[in-house]
């Protein structure tokens, strides 16, 4: 590239130079290059002649032919390729990026696909172990409470079996209690004091009664 | 500019190219000048140029990996207007031929622009006090500077059409009909040197005139100073100096920047003519397809 392009600012040099050649054998030119020529160093043309707007000749065609040409091959060698590769490198970096963070996504979204089934699928387990749970705590609590039912019914039957016991045994000595009693006031009755046998026989005598009568 | 106004030269002598007589070679009735004002600014731009823009271009920012990709400073305004340049104006215009191209057209822009801006400022009178001094003014004021740059246009118009296109370039002026296809070459051929010249004559006539203009303004002041009373002259001077403000401003911010900027699209443009010429063919086969390089054509 910088060979075609040196080999072209040679081209226009020459095309330039004829140019400028030509244009300082025109009589107008060649007032101009001479105006400029007398003119003062420095600052200026010389004081009482017209300043020229088109003074120049062939010295700044080829001024301007070598610095531009030393510009568009130092720039072409030093500077833009380094600007050409940092741009291609920064597209390249920003479109691996791209493709890196749409890789990245498309793994995230995956992830959450799968997170989002797994928390579906806990929430159904969660589920169905509460409500094992429950069905459970409801056997267990059916358990208890049928083993309490049974616990009372025992336990009522037991009082009932202790109360009659009890029952039997207040009978029986309100019973001996009576029959004393009655033996003490009918031995007042016919003042009378009977023997022990006599009582015995006298008791057993009335309690056959009384067994009799309530049968 | 300081000369102007004390009234000592004429408006033009600031913009003129200077130069001494023992700077000046003759070869036969052909003279060469071999430094001027213009020669000296233009040789500053180049080196300004291919100083700092290398420099500019590898500074980078310090951090983790991508932010060394970024440029920092002036070398991320370098590269902002540079890929401006070659995403909306050289790639449209010259498509598949941008990479060939872009270094060419970047470098010309730089060197248009730093000629301009170094025009702007007033070196010749901070040189003033220095004898014999080259120093200061607008190389790009000067005829022969901008028509060697629009020469070397043509040139890589001819020579990119010539060498991507060989003979079928040449045919290309031929169009239309037999009967009026010579017609057309020689329309075509003196299109070629009418993009040339207009190329020279609008960046040397729009750099010379502003300068002319803000040079005119200040003349004001001498011109009335002698004729007018006290407050009128301040009242002039006031004017003056607000109306040369602010059109320096405008040349600062708007036409250096701009004229850089028009004659490297221009070149693009041309270029791109001359390098995309079965554009139309193209775009009749591929009638649906979008357009690419060499709209313009």
């Amino acid at each position: 590239m910088t060979r075609k392009v040196m080999r072209l600012a040679v081209c226009a040099a020459f095309l330039a130079t004829s140019m400028a050649t030509l244009a300082q054998h025109d009589p107008h030119a060649t007032d101009a290059a001479q105006q400029s020529h007398t003119a003062d160093a420095g600052a200026g043309s010389a004081h009482g002649s017209q300043p020229n707007i088109f003074a120049g000749d062939l010295g700044n065609v080829i001024w301007t032919t070598v610095t531009f040409a030393l510009v568009v091959i130092i720039l072409g060698r030093f500077a833009w390729p380094a600007l050409v590769s940092g741009l291609a490198q920064r597209e390249r970096t920003i479109r691996e990026s791209l493709e890196h963070a749409r890789v990245e996504r498309q793994k995230a979204e995956a992830l959450l696909r799968d997170y989002t089934a797994k928390i579906e699928r806990a929430r159904v387990e969660a589920t169905a172990i509460v409500d094992e749970g429950k069905r459970d705590a409801e056997a267990v609590r059916r358990r208890i409470q049928e083993e309490t039912r049974k616990e009372a019914d025992e336990t009522i039957a037991r009082a009932k079996r202790e109360i009659q016991l009890a029952k039997d045994s207040a009978v029986k000595d309100l019973y001996d209690q009576t029959a004393e009693l009655a033996v003490r006031v009918a031995g007042g009755i016919i003042r009378k004091e009977l023997r022990a046998d006599d009582h015995r026989g006298l008791v057993a005598e009335s309690l056959q009664r009384i067994s009799s009568s309530r049968n | 500019m300081l000369s102007v106004l004390l009234g000592e030269h004429s408006p033009l002598e600031h913009v003129v190219q200077h130069t001494a007589p023992e700077w000046v070679m003759k070869i036969g009735q052909t003279s060469i000048t071999l430094m001027s004002n213009h020669i000296f600014m233009q040789i500053v731009s180049a080196l300004l140029i291919v100083l700092i823009v290398p420099w500019a271009l590898r500074r980078r920012h310090d951090g983790d990996e991508t932010s060394r990709l970024v440029p920092r400073g002036l070398g991320n305004a370098i590269e902002a207007v540079c890929e401006f340049l070659r995403k909306n104006i050289f790639e449209p215009n010259l498509g598949k031929y941008t990479p060939i191209f872009a270094p060419y057209l970047w470098s010309l822009f730089f060197f248009i622009l730093v000629q301009n801006a170094l025009g702007m400022i007033p070196l010749s009178e901070w040189f003033k006090a220095a004898p014999n001094h080259v120093v200061g003014g607008t190389a790009t004021g000067n005829v022969f500077v901008t028509a060697t740059l629009a020469v070397l246009t043509l040139i890589l118009m001819v020579g990119s059409g010539l060498r991507y296109h060989g003979m079928a370039y040449v045919q290309h002026f031929f169009m239309g009909p037999p009967y009026i296809a010579w017609f057309i070459a020689i329309l075509e051929v003196a299109g070629l040197i009418f993009k040339t010249l207009a190329l020279c004559v609008r960046l040397f006539a729009n750099m010379l005139a502003g300068h002319i203009i803000i040079a005119v303004l200040m003349s004001f002041i001498p011109a009335v100073a002698a004729t007018m009373p006290m407050w009128g002259v301040a009242g002039i001077t006031a004017a003056v100096v607000i109306g040369a403000v602010a059109f320096n401003l405008l040349e600062i911010i708007i036409v250096v920047p701009l004229h850089a900027f028009i004659f490297t699209t221009l070149t693009a443009v041309f270029i791109g003519l001359a390098v995309n010429i079965h554009h139309d063919d193209e775009h009749e086969e591929h009638e649906h397809a979008p357009a690419h390089a060499g709209g313009h054509h």
